[in-house]
């Protein structure tokens, strides 16, 4: 990428700071929740959300979808920190803030289809991860929640380019980070790394954001890369992609981020993907449910509807 | 019916309240899975909720336990198994039955194909529909490689080979006659395009599509005739080896392999697995669909 694309992303970056959607706690939740687990404090958590009165809501809904567990809706944020842990509520809380965070109006991709993408990728990351006896769940989620913030960045900063790239993958069936490149001369990787360093998103974030699509070249956080990037490919193959037919094969096990993981986790050697992958399709509909929820009513969505798409 | 229960369509057609399920369908999906390679999807429990309950009032057994222990007793699982199996795959049969199968077969395999076979003399694509019951899925094929030989495919020989334990199964499908039920998902062009009215409510596919198929018995287990049958570019064995012990099975995997050409593919039904059986294979997926594939030469994975 040419220096002048890197001081272009980051000037229209800086820009995206100012939108006046993004909820008031979001960064500062966003800072607790980089800070290590154990110095995270209960009640600094609660204070915060409650400030948040439409995301307090949307977190305690989620926690009692089929995907994170609970079967009923909880009282109150406590009540589902006790149930479900504080690190699982947090990255319930992460996903509901990120929906509100970006206003979806004249989004060149589908907002239904980009947060089907990024829940669909975190929740795969996270079975993923729950195979592995050494490995971070939680962090697992939100790393494959995240991953494609710099859609959402071209989305809003970059719209006019951005549009034409989709039209061309999606009219030429090819991956969107080969017609971002053809087109623009840089990708959603670069886009959403500057975001990701403007936020302070941690290294391992945004290493994740920056190389999953490349994950020979990431430099700290290899196995965690390595994870996002065959859950953000196994979502393309089963119906929550970026809402077109990508025209190919994929081969997960001959892909070099499968062996970076194996060597990370020698568990991977038994799974049986093809099972994995019918269990992935059983969430699917528990993914587009949780999608209309967090995008909530009075968005841009409700005039376009719920658009289902096969990819 | 509890209060808040959403109806649910079961396959009858019939509105349902949805009741909790009893855990014990889940361990016998589970049990199907690990015998048969089926995976019924937690949408579709109902369905092996239903077989189960046919079953049942068959045998007379009154509650799921019970008929998990008749499923796992010595002396009746094997039996049992088979009439659950054909009980959930009853009716499953149709033409286009998987068009993400399709799909992937001539948007990403046949463009591949082609350029694997570009410099040979003698282009020439064979296919084995293994297990081809009344004829469903070779017609596909062939309406769909008809397709193929009018763009990427023209000039190219198609052979499809279309197997069946069964007699009288290969008689029903050479007559290549189905009514409305084989043929709800077949799209209205390819029915105006490849049938003829056979009478007031069925078709028949026309020759054209016939003079592709060549329908011959063959017992899948019979080692010596396997090993004849080679050259395929994609082998399709759709719900016939759910019905195999595993030794059995693994032995019918190791011969597709063998018959399979470098580079060629070996599907199975939509929602079922090899469970990694045979470690030659490769997983591929595409887009709603999930195939086995055999390296080429040239990829240097073999």
């Amino acid at each position: 990428m040419k220096t002048a694309a890197t001081a272009t992303i980051r000037d229209r970056v800086e820009r995206i700071e100012h939108t006046p959607a993004i909820p008031a706690v979001f960064l500062p939740l966003l800072k607790i929740l980089n800070a290590p687990p154990e110095t995270t404090n209960l009640e600094e958590v609660i204070k915060l959300v409650s400030y948040d009165n439409t995301i307090a809501a949307q977190c305690l809904r989620m926690a009692s979808s089929p995907l994170f567990g609970l079967s009923k809706v909880p009282e109150s944020i406590r009540v589902a920190v006790v149930s479900l842990g504080l690190r699982r509520v947090q990255t319930i809380l992460l996903t509901c803030c990120l929906g509100q965070a970006f206003p979806t109006r004249n989004w060149a991709i589908d907002p239904i289809v980009y947060w089907r993408h990024s829940l669909g990728c975190a929740m795969v990351c996270r079975k993923f991860a729950e195979k592995f006896s050494h490995a971070d769940g939680d962090k697992a989620y939100m790393a494959g929640l995240m991953h494609d913030i710099g859609i959402l960045v071209n989305c809003l900063a970059f719209s006019t380019e951005f549009a034409r790239a989709l039209n061309r993958a999606t009219s030429e069936q090819m991956p969107l980070d080969d017609a971002e490149l053809a087109l623009m001369g840089f990708t959603h990787c670069d886009t959403g790394r500057a975001l990701a360093q403007k936020w302070h998103l941690g290294d391992d974030l945004i290493e994740v954001i920056a190389y999953h699509h490349n994950v020979e070249r990431c430099k700290t956080a290899k196995p965690l890369v390595a994870l996002v990037h065959l859950g953000d490919l196994l979502c393309r193959v089963r119906g929550m992609g970026h809402g077109y037919y990508e025209r190919r094969r994929v081969d997960l096990v001959d892909d070099p981020a499968w062996k970076i993981l194996l060597e990370e986790h020698k568990e991977l050697e038994s799974v049986d993907l093809v099972r994995f992958t019918f269990e992935l399709d059983d969430a699917v509909t528990e993914i587009y449910e949780l999608v209309s929820m967090i995008i909530g009513p009075g968005s841009a969505l409700q005039s376009q509807g719920s658009r289902k798409s096969k990819y | 019916m509890t209060s808040g229960a959403q109806p649910a369509l079961s396959r009858t057609g019939t509105m349902k309240a949805i009741e909790p399920i009893d855990p014990v369908f889940r361990q016998i999906r589970d049990l199907v899975y690990k015998v048969s390679g089926i995976f019924q999807l937690e949408e579709k429990l109902y369905l092996l909720v239903d077989g189960c309950g046919r079953r049942m009032k068959q045998l007379g057994v009154r509650t799921p336990r019970e008929y998990w222990e008749l499923l796992t007793a010595h002396s009746s699982r094997d039996a049992e198994l088979r009439q659950l199996l054909n009980e959930l795959t009853i009716g499953e049969t149709c033409l286009f039955r998987s068009q993400p199968q399709l799909d992937a077969l001539r948007k990403v395999i046949i463009p591949e194909i082609a350029a694997e076979k570009l410099k040979l003399v003698t282009k020439r694509l064979r296919i084995w529909s293994a297990g081809c019951s009344t004829g469903e899925e070779p017609y596909t094929l062939a309406m769909n490689m008809l397709e193929e030989q009018e763009s990427r495919l023209q000039g190219w020989s198609v052979e499809i080979l279309a197997t069946d334990l069964n007699d009288r199964s290969i008689e029903a499908a050479k007559t290549g006659i189905y009514g409305d039920y084989a043929l709800r998902a077949t799209p209205e062009l390819f029915k105006r395009k490849y049938f003829v009215p056979c009478d007031a409510k069925k078709l028949q596919v026309r020759p054209e599509v016939k003079k592709l198929i060549t329908f011959t018995r063959l017992n899948l287990q019979d080692d010596s005739k396997m090993l004849f049958m080679k050259g395929m570019d994609l082998i399709f064995c759709c719900n016939v080896l759910i019905y195999f012990d595993g030794p059995s099975k693994s032995r019918v995997i190791d011969h597709f392999f063998s018959n399979l050409n470098f580079g060629g593919y070996f599907f199975l039904g939509t929602s079922e697995s090899l469970m990694k059986l045979n470690d030659k294979f490769h997983v591929v997926h595409f887009p709603g669909a999930i195939g086995y594939w055999k390296p080429s030469l040239k990829s240097g994975k073999l």
